[in-house]
């Protein structure tokens, strides 16, 4: 018999094939800050089966364990049953949209994208007081996050550039929409498209993004598909400045937080690290790091439907971090460090940053 | 004083972006008010400033955030901060539990607490304030 949900036509033998070793369990990140077993990978995958066996329905009952994932991928790398956990959740959320049960925040985002052009529903972003959509090699792609929360590193980012003497563009950029197709919905085309419009109307032949989520949806998604067709090179800015030598060091202890969707999705792991170890001699791993990091929490629409069990996991990061005795954290995400920052407590005295703005604040001091 | 549904205190003096004021001593005592942490729905975060951070009039001087909305907290005099309530650290929703008790959010000492006399406050006032609010929000719905 057929059935009647894609993530069963596309993943029952995967599903079938988790042996419930738990090795998932010591690694998610959400079961780390909640301690609920249906809320991890193994819990989700016994869901899915009884779903396949009739026992369940796809329903409401089932929108807290089913969206509650940060699709960090952790399980999946640590899965010795290579169940590919975060694209069977993503399967699932989209036939739990068809049958009428999703999150309301996700709900709410997909309806936001109808009428906006960012998730956060506002107006016009900042301009950072530079000329937009003028010809340049390349295009600087902010992302919603760095452009309506993180504004401030955004603005040491394209200092940053502005120091290294890059020819980029700003322009008039809308979300990417990806994360649409971490919580049950389809990319809006019309988002992508006007995205695809601006770009090529820069010239530019190489795209700079700040978000390694957007740089995977460019990278990935058949949305976005005329950019790699035209040759386009879509690249985040931790690739685009490893080998630059910028002739600036710090003596702080200095950790670095792999962003899921750079590190675990993409494989990017060592270019952040040579820029860190030239820049901070006095660089530490955390005791989590590149495949085996631990979420900060803010992945897979988790920050917006789950915030509390969001900054918890983010808090545990940054115990880690204490651990080790870092005095600055980097990252090369800006979910990561509004998560990351809205959850450090007072008596935490490190500083969280995206590399970029860091090494702005060097060669600032410098100056 | 109970208003549409909404608890606005009338002894309270409150700053336009609806954040109330009180006095505490030597210090004024600021918080969220109910019309605010209900448009807002459950708070996730507060930022908590030093103690002696300068506040300016009118000048936004920390973020307040639930799940996806950012709000901007604005200074209701000049002055500084002189305390903050370490349980938004961890429990942010107090807010919405008691945003006029448990929920408060800053202590400030203020350069002249004649500035309050030009917040909102009075009965009068306050309900003039509150409705032209509400119907400009419901026209933004």
């Amino acid at each position: 018999m057929t059935s009647n949900y894609e993530f069963e036509k596309e993943f029952r033998e995967q599903i079938l094939r988790c042996s419930r070793c738990g090795f998932c369990q010591a690694v998610c990140p959400v079961f780390g800050a909640t301690l609920r077993p249906a809320l991890n990978a193994r819990g989700k995958m016994l869901i899915l089966k009884e779903v396949m066996d009739g026992k369940l329905d796809l329903n409401d009952e089932l929108i807290e364990t089913l969206f509650q994932c940060t699709t960090c991928a952790t399980c999946y790398k640590n899965c010795p049953s290579g169940v590919n956990v975060p694209e069977i959740i993503k399967l699932a959320r989209k036939d739990m949209v068809r049958a009428g049960s999703c999150h309301p925040a996700f709900k709410g985002m997909n309806e936001v994208l109808d009428k906006h052009t960012n998730i956060y529903a506002e107006g016009e972003p900042e301009d950072f007081e530079r000329e937009k959509n003028r010809q340049a090699e390349n295009v600087y792609f902010v992302g919603c996050v760095g452009l309506y929360r993180e504004d401030e590193s955004t603005s040491a980012t394209l200092d940053l550039l502005d120091r290294l003497k890059v020819d980029y563009t700003l322009i008039d950029e809308v979300c990417c929409s990806g994360v649409l197709e971490d919580v049950g919905y389809p990319i809006k085309d019309h988002l992508a498209r006007k995205n695809i419009e601006g770009i090529l109307a820069t010239g530019a032949r190489t795209v700079i993004t700040g978000c390694p989520y957007c740089s995977r949806t460019f990278n990935n998604k058949p949305q976005y598909a005329e950019l790699r067709e035209k040759g386009i090179r879509i690249i985040h800015i931790t690739q685009f400045l490893q080998g630059v030598d910028f002739g600036v060091q710090t003596d702080k202890r200095v950790t670095y937080h792999d962003p899921c969707d750079l590190g675990r999705h993409c494989g990017i792991y060592e270019e952040p690290r040579n820029t860190i170890r030239k820049i901070a001699p006095n660089f530490v791993e955390m005791a989590d790091n590149r495949e085996n990091a631990l979420c900060c929490g803010a992945g897979g629409g988790v920050r917006g439907a789950y915030a509390k069990n969001s900054i918890a996991m983010a808090r545990r990061r940054l115990d880690q971090a204490e651990a080790v005795g870092a005095e600055i954290i980097l990252t090369e995400c800006n979910s990561c460090v509004h998560n990351l920052a809205n959850a450090k407590l007072r008596k935490q005295k490190f500083k969280i940053y995206n590399t970029t703005q860091f090494i702005n604040e060097l060669m600032e001091a410098a100056e | 004083m109970e208003m549409q549904g909404y608890n606005m205190p009338e002894d309270l003096y409150y700053e336009e972006n609806h954040f109330w004021v009180k006095e505490e001593g030597d210090l004024l005592v600021m918080g969220m008010d109910d019309f605010a942490q209900v448009m807002a729905g459950e708070i996730v975060y507060v930022q908590l400033p030093d103690d002696g951070k300068e506040i300016k009039k009118g000048k936004k001087f920390a973020k307040i955030e639930s799940g996806k909305w950012l709000g901007k907290v604005f200074a209701p005099v000049n002055g500084k901060i002189a305390g903050v309530n370490e349980e938004l650290e961890t429990h942010p929703g107090l807010i919405n539990d008691d945003c006029y008790g448990k929920g408060w959010m800053y202590k400030i000492q203020p350069d002249d607490k004649g500035e309050m006399e030009t917040l909102i406050h009075g009965k009068e006032a306050i309900e003039k304030w509150l409705a032209a609010e509400i119907e400009k929000y419901a026209e933004g719905e």
